[in-house]
């Protein structure tokens, strides 16, 4: 379903991809992992047709990101750790445009809204009456992600989602991302919460420096590693294995 | 009986939705707070009602223009139509264009970077001939029934007019893509903040000074007598139009005319047609997440050494003002957002004081140039203050409201300083310079004094009035009329006082005339200095 050859991205003499190659079938849940910087977040906005990759190819279901962007985009969801909106709209506003976009029309779109919003909790008074801006950082992030689900698409990359979700929304979402993997939906999921990527996800790809260092199962990688969790795993190999120490040296030279 | 089949329920054409987008965020603005959804303006029509009120009344001064021919009264139409839109438009092209943050919403979506392009530009169009429309309003109508003009006039006009919207919405366009095409993404953002500022200076040049060169200084009042120079100038390419259809229609005035269709039309198939593949890079430039040039390890930016050295390091000894003093200075100096706000705003400001200073050359004015000049001078940390409020990043500025302090004032103290030692000083230089060029006696530079007196008054209305908190205010609300009203009254009190000075002087008391207005200048300004002091911050919306 995804496919990426050799995919690069510089900006000036920084290269922030280095030829990440890989392959995800359909149905698979993919935790997209590396540190702050790592070039995870310029990935998922190269595979979502946001910016042009200096060098390298791939195809989202079936159709190349070069020269077929706008099917590309049609076949993608995409929900960005910026969670930006336009914040003057109401929700409901905010989703109808979304799906204007991808050419759902209005009753249709409206009954995937209210379909949306059941789940997650949200009254349809507060989509309708209160503007963006007004939303709490959860009950925004809810709108960001049924955006990026309202057309149905494919193929689904999470930057950071369950960032602002309150204990129950996030455990929610982690059971709605298993049932779209389930459908045959594939997802990409990108964040630093490890524990949840543990568990939801089939596999993990671990980039660091735009560079690929580890794709696999988690519990094979965390086996063969003799690491014991992810978390200590990703410490191990990005090099923050030392972290612990660090923090016990600063906290004494700086409350000394 | 069966019931008739179910036809599908219709899409909304992309276009349309964007449209409608761009024109609702234009409408309530990109942010949110205090803004409730009932409130929001419906129309243009709504939202810019004051300015259209202000614009149709400014626009009422060209009823002294009936009597001349029509080109005369069209260059002073186009010429300040042009500089208003110009203003207008150089300042909000960039957000509307470039939004950093719509590029996470917009950009991995099935929309074409033209259809976007062309959403945009349609409601940046529509609002322009609003704005145009207002200004023109009572001169289309009242041109019919002046001494050369006839019907022909108001539609004639009327086409120069969206013809002239066109090709100012099209300039900064094209100039965007310019800058893309030539100097790359990478100084995509210093370059074209540059560009713009420089646009819009010279178009609220050209707009200003034209009609004026028209008719005062070399007398030409109609097409057949322009000079070759003036096709250089768009507004009369513009007016050129109407003397054509509408006027004498001498072969030079279909000249221009001719100029200004062809020109627009070019500007328009580049910024829209053949150049619009740039915009696409552009907005990808926006989601390219740049390292900034590590700079010389240990080497420090000038402006934290400039605050360190006498006399600033005791004019700034309150570590809050120096604070605010680095914070507003930084933002002058690079923000492309305040740029692009702050320096066509005072662009006026500083073009007039040249009109009066020139206008004065070569003719015995009793001072009344200078003084103006000076009065004029007096009002940019005012109009700098005031513009500085707004930003991007307002949200930001909450974080004075978390520091422990009761009020505003040191924070509005370090802002006001930094607009006089970085806007207000360099300009007084050059008016004082240009002035004495002119005048060659360094005694002439006294007439300057009514308005360098008033000068610390001015600038401590803003912070007085509004609380004028740097940066504190989102960009949105830059656009109210109200603000145009205040400045205008500010900028009659300060010119009745540079003409105050000058009666003064005929009647041989202008150092009385002075030290009154030291002694009230010193007595305000304390007065306000105190109670800004006293000012708490007010609850947030």
């Amino acid at each position: 379903m995804i496919s990426a050859v050799q995919l690069t991205k510089c900006f000036g003499a920084q290269k922030a991809v280095d030829s990440l190659s890989f392959e995800i079938p359909a149905g698979q849940i993919v935790g997209f992992l590396g540190p702050n910087g790592a070039g995870k977040s310029t990935t998922l906005k190269m595979l979502t047709g946001m910016i042009a990759p200096t060098s390298g190819s791939a195809t989202i279901a079936g159709f190349d990101l070069l020269t077929q962007p706008i099917e590309v985009k049609q076949h993608v969801g995409f929900v960005p750790d910026s969670g930006a909106v336009f914040e003057s709209l109401s929700g409901l506003e905010y989703l109808e445009m979304v799906a204007a976009l991808y050419g759902i029309p209005q009753n249709a779109a409206r009954l995937r809204i209210k379909q949306f919003i059941q789940f997650f909790d949200l009254s349809f008074e507060t989509l309708t009456d209160k503007l963006l801006g007004a939303y709490s950082k959860g009950m925004r992030r809810k709108v960001v992600i049924t955006s990026a689900l309202l057309h149905n698409p494919p193929v689904v990359f999470f930057d950071e989602p369950l960032d602002g979700l309150d204990a129950n929304a996030a455990v929610g979402f982690k059971a709605l991302i298993q049932t779209l993997a389930r459908e045959g939906k594939t997802i990409v999921y990108s964040s630093h919460v490890l524990d949840v990527v543990e568990r939801v996800c089939h596999r993990v790809i671990i980039i660091d420096k735009g560079k690929l260092l580890l794709d696999g199962k988690p519990e094979e990688l965390v086996a063969a590693h003799q690491s014991g969790t992810l978390e200590k795993l990703f410490t191990q190999i990005t090099g923050g294995a030392e972290l612990e120490q660090r923090a016990e040296d600063f906290a004494k030279t700086f409350w000394a | 009986m069966n019931a008739p089949p179910l036809l599908p329920e219709p899409v909304p054409p992309l276009e349309k939705t964007l449209r409608r987008l761009f024109l609702m965020l234009f409408l309530r603005g990109r942010s949110a707070r205090g803004l409730k959804k009932s409130l929001a303006p419906q129309s243009i029509g709504r939202k810019l009602a004051l300015t259209l009120i202000f614009y149709t009344l400014f626009g009422c001064m060209a009823l002294g223009f009936l009597k001349q021919p029509i080109f005369a009264l069209a260059v002073y139409l186009h010429g300040m139509t042009f500089a208003f839109l110009g203003m207008f438009v150089a300042a909000s092209a960039g957000e509307i264009l470039f939004n950093k943050e719509e590029a996470d919403i917009l950009m991995h979506r099935p929309v074409g970077p033209r259809m976007l392009l062309w959403a945009k530009i349609r409601v940046l169009v529509e609002v322009s001939l609003w704005l145009a429309g207002a200004m023109n309003l009572v001169a289309l109508v009242a041109g019919a029934f002046s001494a050369h003009g006839d019907w022909r006039f108001p539609p004639v006009h009327a086409v120069s007019t969206v013809l002239e919207a066109l090709f100012c919405t099209g300039s900064v366009v094209l100039l965007y893509q310019l800058c893309l095409r030539w100097f790359g993404r990478e100084r995509l953002e210093g370059l074209m903040t540059t560009a713009q500022v420089l646009m819009t200076i010279v178009l609220v040049m050209s707009g200003q000074i034209l009609p004026r060169i028209v008719f005062q200084l070399s007398g030409v009042l109609d097409a057949s007598a322009a000079a070759w120079w003036m096709g250089l100038l768009p507004p009369a390419w513009f007016a050129g139009f109407d003397d054509a259809l509408a006027g004498s229609g001498t072969g030079r005035s279909w000249l221009l005319a001719g100029l200004g269709v062809a020109v627009t039309t070019l500007v328009l198939w580049l910024a829209f047609g053949r150049l619009a593949q740039s915009y696409e890079a552009g907005l990808q430039s926006l989601n390219e997440t740049v390292s900034p040039r590590v700079k010389v390890s240990g080497r420090r930016r000038w402006l934290s050494t400039l605050v360190e050295l006498p006399p600033l390091s005791w004019w700034l000894r309150d570590p809050v003002s120096r604070s605010s003093f680095l914070l507003t200075a930084a933002y002058i100096l690079r923000d492309r957002d305040v740029k692009l706000r702050l320096y066509p705003g005072i662009a006026p400001m500083l073009v007039f004081p040249f009109i009066f200073l020139f206008q004065g050359h070569g003719r015995s004015d009793g001072g009344f140039g200078l003084a103006m000049s000076g009065a004029y001078a007096g009002l940019i940390p005012l109009l700098a203050l005031n513009l500085l409020q707004y930003s991007q990043q307002w949200q930001a500025a909450d974080v004075f409201r978390v520091a422990p302090m009761g009020g505003p004032a040191a924070i509005c103290h370090g802002a006001r300083r930094a607009v006089l030692l970085f806007l207000t000083l360099p300009m007084l230089l050059v008016f004082a310079g240009v002035g004495l060029a002119i005048r060659h006696d360094l005694s002439q530079l006294m007439w300057m004094l009514p308005g360098l007196v008033a000068l610390p008054v001015y600038a401590m209305i803003p912070s007085r009035l509004s609380g004028a908190v740097p940066l504190s205010i989102p960009t949105e609300e830059a656009k109210s009329a109200g603000r145009g009203l205040w400045m205008m009254v500010a900028m009659f009190s300060s010119m009745g006082l540079a003409g105050l000075a000058v009666w003064a002087h005929y009647e041989g008391a202008f150092w009385q005339f002075m030290a009154g207005e030291v002694m009230v200048a010193v007595a305000v300004y304390v007065w306000m200095r105190r109670s800004l002091d006293k000012v708490r911050w007010q609850a947030i919306d």
